[in-house]
């Protein structure tokens, strides 16, 4: 049941993020979902899912081949290095944490693309921020209904 | 309803850093060769054909917003605009005229000078179905591709004028560099003066810029730039942008130009491709008289030859 859930909710974040957003505040649907599943259940969805994931988003947005990859790769490991503690954390301390995790995976894009010059604003961070936002909601609205 | 399963006990998979190595090698060798080489396309095309129904669904909202946004206009602002429509159709209708009578006299014109005839443009419409979402390029996704004949490197404009250019073909849709990306390059031509120059893409800034001018050279604010037409790609005389600033710097031998692009370069919007199967004029005449150059230089060695034999039998 699960891996259905995680591959229907990839592909619904998938489709969100393709839709043409406003440079300036481009929620990262596909990283946060990513991110959700990489806690919650670790056993399916792993470091390939995140590669694969990666891959896919650099095939939509015809940039170069694995970047995307790389940066979700990376980003994945330091979900998962913590995730045992992670999870224990409180809410606002997860959320925290996604925070960090979604500048880190911006610094990483802003890196591998350097050669090609400035980025378009420094809207990157205001990215982050609204995507941990849409994460900070979702989280407790999932948590809540659990309940 | 937590997913994850006790830890067991005794067999652990393989570690998430042996896996965390692995992918990002993969992915660092993915990078090195998708810059490198021509070979990944392939696969790139297969991905993207798979990958269109879902594009198709992702431009879904906003098609639907522009159709609801179309239904709710009321006759009143309908009527306003269809007498405004009118009214342009009769002016434009009347230049038509003048157009025609005007192109019949170049033609004839241009026969008499023994130059190359104008070409006419033929065009097919697309429509941009996404924007892609990178930091730093600027690309859009057209519904058009392979199976409605696009071509490596057609044109793209627009009413106001050249949007961009055909940067990758694939079955269901291409992908179009716009102007104001960074790797793009447009040959130009100031419509006042006829000075050409080649115009690049300046990425986020939003404008094009032409860096290699003398610091004396004959622009000004306000000055149109035209599509050129040496490189063969672009017909001549579409509009590229208009010159918004002119100026000198003390360390530079060259002079600072800037335009901005006439074209709604980032509306969503329909575009129009340009078949470049006919050679635009300027690249004709350009051969031509290459080809004149080339005649006369035989005739001249010709002639040397004949000379020399001459003087030899004299002697």
């Amino acid at each position: 049941m699960p891996t259905k859930a995680i591959y229907l909710s990839l592909l619904i974040a998938f489709v969100l993020q393709m839709m043409s957003w406003p440079s300036w505040a481009h929620p990262e649907f596909v990283l946060l979902v990513l991110l959700y599943w990489l806690l919650r259940a670790p056993e399916v969805c792993n470091i390939g899912t995140a590669w694969m994931v990666g891959l896919l988003i650099d095939l939509a947005n015809g940039g170069l081949f694995g970047q995307h990859a790389l940066a979700y790769t990376l980003t994945a490991f330091l979900a998962l290095f913590y995730q045992r503690r992670l999870i224990l954390f409180t809410n606002l301390q997860q959320t925290g944490y996604i925070f960090l995790l979604l500048v880190f995976n911006q610094l990483l894009m802003i890196l591998l693309q350097a050669y090609r010059g400035q980025p378009d604003h420094i809207a990157f961070l205001f990215s982050s921020l609204i995507s941990v936002v849409i994460w900070h909601m979702f989280h407790v609205y999932l948590l809540n209904r659990e309940r | 309803m937590d997913f994850q399963s006790s830890p067991k006990f005794f067999i652990r998979g393989t570690s998430i850093l042996v896996r965390t190595v692995i992918c990002a090698s993969l992915s660092l060798v993915l990078m090195a060769s998708d810059s490198r080489f021509q070979y990944l396309s392939e696969i790139r095309q297969v991905g993207m054909s798979f990958l269109y129904p879902l594009q198709w669904l992702s431009n879904r909202p906003e098609a639907i917003w522009q159709g609801i946004t179309e239904y709710a206009r009321t006759q009143s602002s309908l009527r306003s605009e269809l007498a405004k429509i009118q009214d342009q159709s009769l002016i434009m209708s009347a230049d038509l005229q003048q157009l025609q009578a005007l192109e019949t006299e170049n033609q004839h014109l241009r026969e008499l000078l023994n130059l190359a005839s104008t070409p006419d443009i033929k065009v097919k419409s697309a429509q941009i179905i996404a924007i892609l979402n990178q930091q730093f390029t600027h690309k859009v996704m057209i519904n058009q591709g392979e199976n409605a004949g696009v071509i490596l490197g057609q044109a793209v404009i627009d009413a106001q004028g050249v949007i961009g250019q055909v940067t990758r073909v694939f079955w269901f849709s291409s992908e179009v560099t716009l102007l104001t990306d960074r790797d793009f390059a447009i040959p130009v031509q100031v419509e006042r003066n006829g000075l050409r120059a080649i115009a690049y893409g300046r990425g986020a800034k939003g404008y094009i810029s032409m860096p290699y001018l003398p610091a004396n050279v004959d622009v000004q604010q306000g000055d149109r730039l035209l599509t050129s037409g040496i490189d063969g790609t672009y017909p001549q005389g579409l509009l590229v942008g208009e010159v918004n600033l002119v100026k000198t710097s003390d360390n530079s031998p060259f002079a600072i130009v800037h335009a901005v692009p006439l074209a709604g370069v980032h509306n969503f919007r329909q575009v129009l491709l340009i078949d470049t199967n006919e050679k635009s004029t300027a690249l004709k005449e350009v051969e031509k008289v290459m080809l004149e150059d080339q005649m006369q230089k035989q005739k001249r060695e010709q002639r040397n030859k004949q000379l020399l034999e001459n003087s030899q039998e004299h002697q």
